[in-house]
């Protein structure tokens, strides 16, 4: 429940073995590669980082062509969706039997298949759209009985087609009047334009070219051979025969389809490869041997040890020895029991800690269990939390982050359903319960609660302070930066406690006392690190004056108490609203069930992610802010995250 | 009857009232100009990929909660309303709805543009975009503070 201990280790090793060593660790999986290539001691010393440039564009050429494969066929692949195919869910593998399985497929075949097809339907999808064009072409000259050979291939005379916008049809009128061997047609028209056949003969040619020009005219040469409406006829037919084409290599691929779980698998074994070789730029070497250093969980050593020595048959040479606690440099690895593990994503939303500090995973979850439950506090939302996730966990194959995110709801319905007893709410009061407190009125106890809940929450994070510098050797500054301030505060809350409520006088006087030693001890201890007797002096006023944070802190906890009114004032209101249309007949009685689930779902969801958030701001902000500092790597596995499964 | 005594008999509901206007249409403003300076930036983000709605959704709801403490309140001011009451009980209401009205009116504002930019992560880097929803609730803060307070004023005073 902590951190994992790292034991850090160097290997030497022949550089012709290294791909047999990283498939033997990739099987492992806890290794953690240190980056040798940027330390610019060993490549003075005339190191050399190992690159692999060909292998890893050749492992990408092949991602991206077994991934656009995927993708082309899940286009004709009709899958389960919602919520069953998230109960068929992912499969498991492990990483030997996924690697069995995918180095025992043909994919190339499969995707020379599927690319070939692919293309085919691309040009017959091409062509189609070229006929379309020519069809709305052809269209408004479909009424001319005259192959377009003739029209465009005639002697003596001139005939022009195009377009004039149609709000110049009287422009058009009066300029073609006086024409005795011009004759003109409007054969079609659309919204904006009409379409125009003229034929002019002779001397009157250029006239009419002036007279046309005049009413805006476009000339558009047809294209074809036929009449237009046989050419027409044609094109239909062509597209008739590219649909038939089309649905022919559609059905193709359909039948290819029962292969994307294969390239999946595929496409997850080669991440996997890909991340393998990636790794090995994380070595040096000279001409032979390679220089690599990494880390490894202690409880793991032996076993990492005996794989070493055999895949490289006892040559090589090994260092190993325990991580330094100070180093930045160890990756965290986190090991939680069952329920501390579904708050692990928290801890990381923030940073990993340091390999010098404690977990704070199973610290804080208590604390974010207590105060989501608070914030959303209704029996009706925690039994609906409870019931929609055991569903999920029970009934759906889910990827294991997925099932970690669920299982951490699963646990939160539990505080939920209590503080909604708590509270005597069910929906916001649909049907009365007892509950211990009633928020409308006792809001001024709930938010003597919630400061209660901050000040339990602030002392504990100082508390884990002081035990991490304990455990590092640093008792003094213990003493120093928490003893004093559980002093101070201490002091200064009983005797505030003094103008709300009557305490003996010798109560007043000693945590008077108290407060004032506390903070005279911080005024002269919280400088001690600066330099000078004005700096230590400002130092330790400066200080002090994080008092005025403290204050903040215990303000903020307010939320606690805000946040579960206001979900339930606003599920109550929902109720009456529903109770307002509920009494007028059948359709009121219908309408008052759609107000009353609808309203209330809304209020669920905006209540569970209210929680969320400002559960996780207390934690971030006031329980971290105290004694957690983070900025640990994490421990990246010798693993890609799979995509399509789930690898044991 | 003069205006004086008019106001004097008749004012305390009027005040009162107005209270509930203040909390419920400052805030509910301000909600509302927060969730559409999200949705402007989401719609952007949705175009080309929208299978990030459901999270895109979750940044638009966060400046929403300020319209529904400012509703809260309203409510619960409704709910003391009486046609006889003073003119004091009434301004005394006014004043107290007066926080959430004008916290939860610029808080959400701020909030919509944290929010807004949050949607930016989304783009980029989905998996920290639960860090965008954290920045922005840190607004809210103050609107819950402002709440709290409402909350205890109304009900604080017995007239």
């Amino acid at each position: 429940m902590a951190i994992v201990k790292m034991n850090e280790f160097s290997l030497f090793a022949f550089d012709s073995s290294k791909e047999d060593l990283l498939h033997e660790l990739q099987k492992f999986e806890y290794v953690h590669f240190t980056n040798l290539g940027v330390d610019e001691t060993l490549s003075e010393l005339g190191l050399k980082n190992v690159k692999m440039p060909e292998e890893l564009m050749e492992i990408d050429d092949d991602i991206g062509r077994v991934g656009s494969g995927i993708k082309i066929l899940s286009k004709f692949h009709d899958k389960p969706t919602g919520i069953k195919a998230m109960k068929e869910g992912v499969s498991t593998y492990t990483f030997d039997e996924l690697e069995k399985e995918a180095l025992s497929i043909d994919y190339n075949e499969t995707l020379d298949g599927v690319e070939e097809l692919w293309g085919r339907m691309e040009s017959l999808k091409h062509e189609k759209d070229k006929a379309k064009t020519r069809l709305l072409e052809l269209k408004p000259w479909k009424s001319i009985d005259l192959p377009i050979t003739d029209i465009n291939g005639i002697n003596r005379a001139e005939i022009f087609t195009g377009t004039v916008p149609k709000k110049l049809r009287d422009r058009l009128d009066e300029e073609m009047t006086g024409f005795e061997k011009t004759y003109y047609q409007v054969v079609e028209e659309d919204k904006d334009n009409l379409y125009l056949v003229a034929i002019s003969y002779g001397d009157e040619v250029k006239k009419a070219i002036d007279s046309l020009r005049n009413t805006s005219f476009s000339r558009i040469k047809i294209q074809g051979e036929e009449k237009p409406a046989q050419e027409m006829e044609k094109i239909n037919e062509r597209i008739g025969e590219l649909n038939s084409q089309m649905e022919e290599v559609e059905k193709e691929l359909r039948t290819m389809t029962s292969r994307i779980a294969s390239l999946e698998l595929v496409y997850d074994y080669l991440s996997n490869k890909k991340l393998r070789t990636a790794a090995a730029e994380n070595f040096v070497s000279t001409d032979n041997v390679d220089v690599i250093k990494g880390y490894i969980p202690s409880d793991k050593a032996k076993e990492f040890e005996t794989k070493v020595k055999e895949r490289l048959d006892n040559i090589y040479y090994m260092e190993m020895k325990e991580a330094e606690k100070e180093s930045d440099d160890t990756p965290i690895l986190l090991k939680n029991s069952k329920f501390a593990k579904a708050f692990e994503s928290l801890t990381g939303m923030y940073a990993m800690p340091k390999y010098s500090e404690v977990d704070p995973t199973p610290l804080l979850a208590p604390f974010y269990l207590a105060f989501f439950g608070m914030m959303a506090a209704d029996v009706g939302y925690g039994l609906i939390m409870l019931m929609g996730t055991l569903y999920v966990l029970k009934k759906f194959n889910l990827k294991e982050n997925t099932k970690l995110f669920v299982k951490f709801f699963y646990y939160l319905s539990f505080s939920v359903i209590i503080w909604g007893f708590l509270y005597g709410s069910l929906f916001g009061g649909i049907i009365p319960l007892p509950g211990l407190f009633e928020p409308a009125e006792d809001y001024n106890s709930l938010l003597i609660l919630s400061i209660i809940f901050g000040l339990i929450h602030i002392y504990f994070a100082l508390g884990i302070k002081a035990y991490v510098l304990v455990q590092n050797g640093k008792t003094k500054d213990a003493l120093f930066d928490v003893g004093l301030w559980y002093l101070a505060l201490t002091g200064a809350i009983v005797y505030l406690l003094n103008i709300v409520m009557t305490l003996p006088e010798i109560v007043k006087t000693i945590s008077f006392i108290v407060m004032i030693a506390g903070m005279v001890g911080i005024v002269l201890t919280g400088g001690r690190d600066a330099e000078g007797m004005v700096g230590k002096i400002g130092g330790g006023i400066y200080s002090l004056y994080g008092i005025s944070g403290y204050v903040g802190d215990f303000v903020s906890y307010s939320r606690l108490m805000a946040l579960g009114l206001a979900g339930g004032f606003i599920a109550g209101a929902v109720n009456m609203m529903a109770g307002m249309v509920a009494g007028s007949g059948v359709l009121g009685f219908i309408g008052a069930i759609v107000i009353f689930i609808f309203g209330q779902t809304f209020n669920l969801g905006l209540t569970l992610l209210g929680a969320y958030v400002h559960a996780i701001r207390l934690i971030f902000v006031e329980f971290f802010g105290k004694f957690y500092e983070g900025g640990g790597k994490r421990f990246n596995e010798l693993r890609s995250k799979p995509k399509y499964i789930n690898l044991k | 009857m003069t205006f004086t005594e008019f106001i004097v008999s008749y004012g305390g509901v009027f005040f009162a009232g107005l209270g509930i206007a203040v909390a419920v249409f400052l805030s509910g403003i301000g909600s509302a100009i927060g969730i559409g300076i999200v949705g402007q930036a989401a719609s952007g983000l949705i175009i080309e990929e929208p299978e990030k709605f459901g999270r895109s959704l979750v940044l638009q709801l966060l400046p929403g909660t300020q319209g529904l403490y400012g509703f809260v309140i309203g409510l619960l001011v409704l709910g003391q309303l009486d046609a006889g009451m003073t003119l004091a009980h009434g301004m005394y209401l006014l004043a107290a709805c007066m926080p959430i009205g004008f916290v939860g009116w610029q808080s959400a504002i701020a909030q919509g543009k944290v929010a807004a930019s949050g949607i930016s992560i989304l783009a980029k880097n989905e998996e920290h975009s639960t860090k965008g929803i954290i920045y922005s609730v840190m607004v809210e803060t103050y609107a819950l503070l402002a709440f709290v307070i409402s909350l205890i004023l109304v009900n604080a005073v017995s007239f």
